[in-house]
């Protein structure tokens, strides 16, 4: 980074199924909260990064930056950032430009998805808007449908069991106990995993990250001190489509982002301490382990299994629950981890944390690493 | 959604997609894409034959590694109406050698139907008829059940996995239900030996099976005939077959529920694979049925 930004404000909704409340009211909420929790008063916000991908089809609205500057006094400037389900980490790092650039001082990031006003075909039609319409989409094929196609080919090249597989939700569901803002609060068996009902072979149900409701907000400065500073933000990209890519099981802008954010914070991942990874389904979070480096390719699922048992792994993983635990409201994702990741650093008193967050089938990706310094 | 635009450029790059490949990857949704219909639906990535990969809808068992064929068929219908028709991709069962396949290895009398239409009790009366018709066990990996009367042979599941791999299977059925996984199969020994003794094997199938077996010893080699339940719609054949089933009481109403479903899977083969079949039969009268079958068959006719 050519500048210190640093992690000032923070708040979220809780995520689920929030009927009552508007995608307005999402956005008012988690800002109120971001800005109550930050140094700053409204008024000191020179710029929002407004993150959501959904809005016109799930709620009939566009122009969501308009409606985000409306929620301060001094209608700042705002845009809106769109990048699928890693909309949150593309907000942040445009947010980081931003900063970097000079342009603006303190900016307000918000993600915001409203996801269960419609039906569940729509959603998922709208979600396929992630994928590539003209390959992915005529096949027939949603999202479930995606991760199943990688995950029966990983489970052919590595092995991996259908029980295994099941402790991915089952450590999750277990982190999202200790969550207030988590859509599950509540433990559940790999076996009731393993039995739950089918959505796209070998995926089942609890293998599936929610449709959910949620909002969250953060304000990143170059103007005020934190405990809390970004590290690095890094975003990188790979063929939209499956079909243009030479492996199923590895999720190459996962490499390229998380490798040039250990490069700009100039640490090695042994620093890190807690991570949030995208785990929109159990297949995903073994992957991204191993597209992280912290296992061999096919390794994912020992972490898991360490996890489950309680034994050490050096490191911490979707402490917050995680997309499966906490809900997904694919564009406020990012926001969230980057929030979880940091409460957790404060929580354990402990360095380097890194929130991971992608697109589609990680087509897009971004990688941000937080530095915790208790003096500052 | 999937505009006209786009489909009409879909259009335009279809021939590409008309090659054989291989599966490398499959998954079945349970739940498919707005348009896609409302049953599940299988799609694998293909690797074709010059190279390039492409998703399309497979059709029979799904396996990594497992060579396809391409085939036209209704793929989607729009909110508007608009039927769409793409290529889809046909499992093909592991041939040993292509040579084996062109040879005309003597005839196979194959009766396939939904369950309970009555096959097991035609080709009993086949073979009670005739003498030198004989009825080829069923290899299969699910439990033995009262009611079973010999047409099965059971192996465990790595047992039939090997014979798989060894290509000692010609044809194969993977029918999960919600109950058990359920794979069945014919042996090539098993009908060779009934050639050995200048017999005429007739096996009962499914869908999976009849595809199988045609593939392997060539259509020409099967004596094909399709049984249907009587009734006059596919609701009312339905009901029959689920009356059939109830009385033969072998089966839990769990087991009969994956049954049924499969039965309307099996109707709707009758219409997309004609091809496959020399007759169709609605078995409502036992006599007449055998009496058809003996008069299209070779050497059962006099």
């Amino acid at each position: 980074m050519t500048t210190d930004i640093t992690l000032i404000g923070q708040g979220q909704t809780k995520f689920g199924e929030l009927w009552s409340k508007s995608i307005r009211d999402l956005m008012e909420e988690a800002t109120d909260a971001a800005i109550s929790s930050s140094p700053c008063t409204a008024l000191d916000i020179d710029l929002i990064i407004v993150s959501n991908m959904l809005a016109e089809v799930t709620s009939g609205q566009a122009h969501l930056a308009a409606i985000a500057s409306a929620l301060l006094p001094h209608h700042p400037p705002a845009i809106r950032v769109e990048s699928a389900c890693g909309s949150g980490a593309f907000a942040l790092h445009t947010a980081c430009a931003m900063l970097e650039s000079g342009r603006a001082k303190n900016v307000l990031v918000i993600g915001v998805e409203k996801m269960t006003d419609v039906s569940v075909d729509t959603v998922a039609s709208a979600l396929m808007g992630a994928a590539d319409s003209e390959q992915e989409r005529p096949a027939g094929l949603t999202f479930p449908g995606i991760f199943g196609l990688i995950a029966q080919r990983y489970m052919h090249e590595y092995g991996l069991t259908r029980d295994d597989l099941s402790l991915v939700s089952a450590v999750h569901h277990r982190n999202a106990c200790k969550n207030p803002f988590a859509q599950f609060r509540s433990e559940i068996s790999p076996d009731a995993v393993t039995k739950s009902s089918m959505i796209s072979d070998p995926l089942r149900l609890l293998d599936c990250s929610p449709i959910s409701d949620g909002a969250a907000a953060v304000i990143l400065s170059s103007e005020h001190s934190s405990p809390i500073r970004i590290a690095a933000s890094q975003i990188a990209s790979d063929s939209l489509s499956i079909v243009a890519r030479p492996t199923l099981t590895s999720f190459s802008a996962t490499k390229d982002a998380a490798e040039r954010a250990l490069q700009e914070a100039e640490i090695k991942l042994q620093d890190i301490n807690v991570l949030e990874t995208h785990d929109c389904f159990s297949i995903a979070a073994v992957i991204n382990l191993e597209d992280l480096g912290f296992c061999d390719p096919g390794e994912g699922i020992q972490v898991y299994k360490n996890l489950f048992e309680g034994k050490p792994t050096g490191f911490g993983v979707n402490m917050s629950g995680g997309l499966k635990g906490c809900g997904h409201p694919v564009a406020a994702t990012g926001i969230k981890q980057l929030i979880d990741v940091a409460k957790n650093l404060q929580a354990t008193n402990q360095r380097y944390g890194l929130a991971h967050n992608f697109g589609g089938a990680a087509a897009t990706c971004g990688v941000h690493i937080l530095e915790h310094s208790p003096s500052s | 959604m999937t505009t006209p635009p786009i489909l009409h450029r879909q259009n335009a790059k279809r021939s590409k997609k008309l090659q054989d490949g291989t599966v490398l990857s499959w998954t079945t949704m349970s739940h498919p894409l707005e348009g896609f219909g409302n049953r599940p639906r299988t799609v694998g990535l293909i690797e074709l034959e010059d190279g390039s990969r492409t998703l399309g809808q497979l059709l029979g068992t799904p396996m990594i590694g497992q060579r396809v064929r391409p085939r036209m068929v209704l793929s989607s219908v729009n909110v508007e109406g608009l039927r769409t028709y793409d290529v889809a991709y046909e499992a093909l069962v592991t041939v040993p050698s292509a040579i084996e396949r062109k040879e005309f290895p003597g005839y196979i009398l194959a009766l396939t139907g939904p369950s309970g239409v009555g096959k097991t009790t035609v080709s009993r009366m086949l073979v009670k008829m005739f003498g030198h018709v004989e009825s080829v066990p069923i290899l299969t990996t699910r439990e033995r059940r009262d009611g079973d009367d010999g047409e099965y042979k059971y192996v465990s599941k790595e047992k039939f996995t090997e014979f798989l791999k060894k290509g000692e299977i010609i044809a194969f059925a993977h029918l999960p239900s919600s109950t058990e996984e359920r794979w069945y199969g014919y042996r090539k020994e098993d009908i060779q030996k009934i050639w050995k003794r200048g017999n005429l094997p007739v096996v009962i199938t499914e869908m999976h099976l009849l595809r199988g077996i045609a593939e392997h010893y060539g259509r020409r080699s099967i004596l094909s005939f399709g049984l249907l339940p009587p009734g006059k719609s596919k609701r009312a054949m339905l009901s029959a077959l689920l009356h059939r089933l109830r009385l033969r009481g072998r089966e839990t109403e769990e087991h009969l529920k994956d049954r049924l479903a499969n039965a309307a899977k099996d109707l709707e083969f009758f219409r997309e694979r004609a091809d496959l079949f020399d007759r169709i039969l609605v078995n409502d009268d036992l006599q007449t049925v055998v009496e058809t079958v003996r008069q299209h068959v070779p050497g059962l006719a006099k």
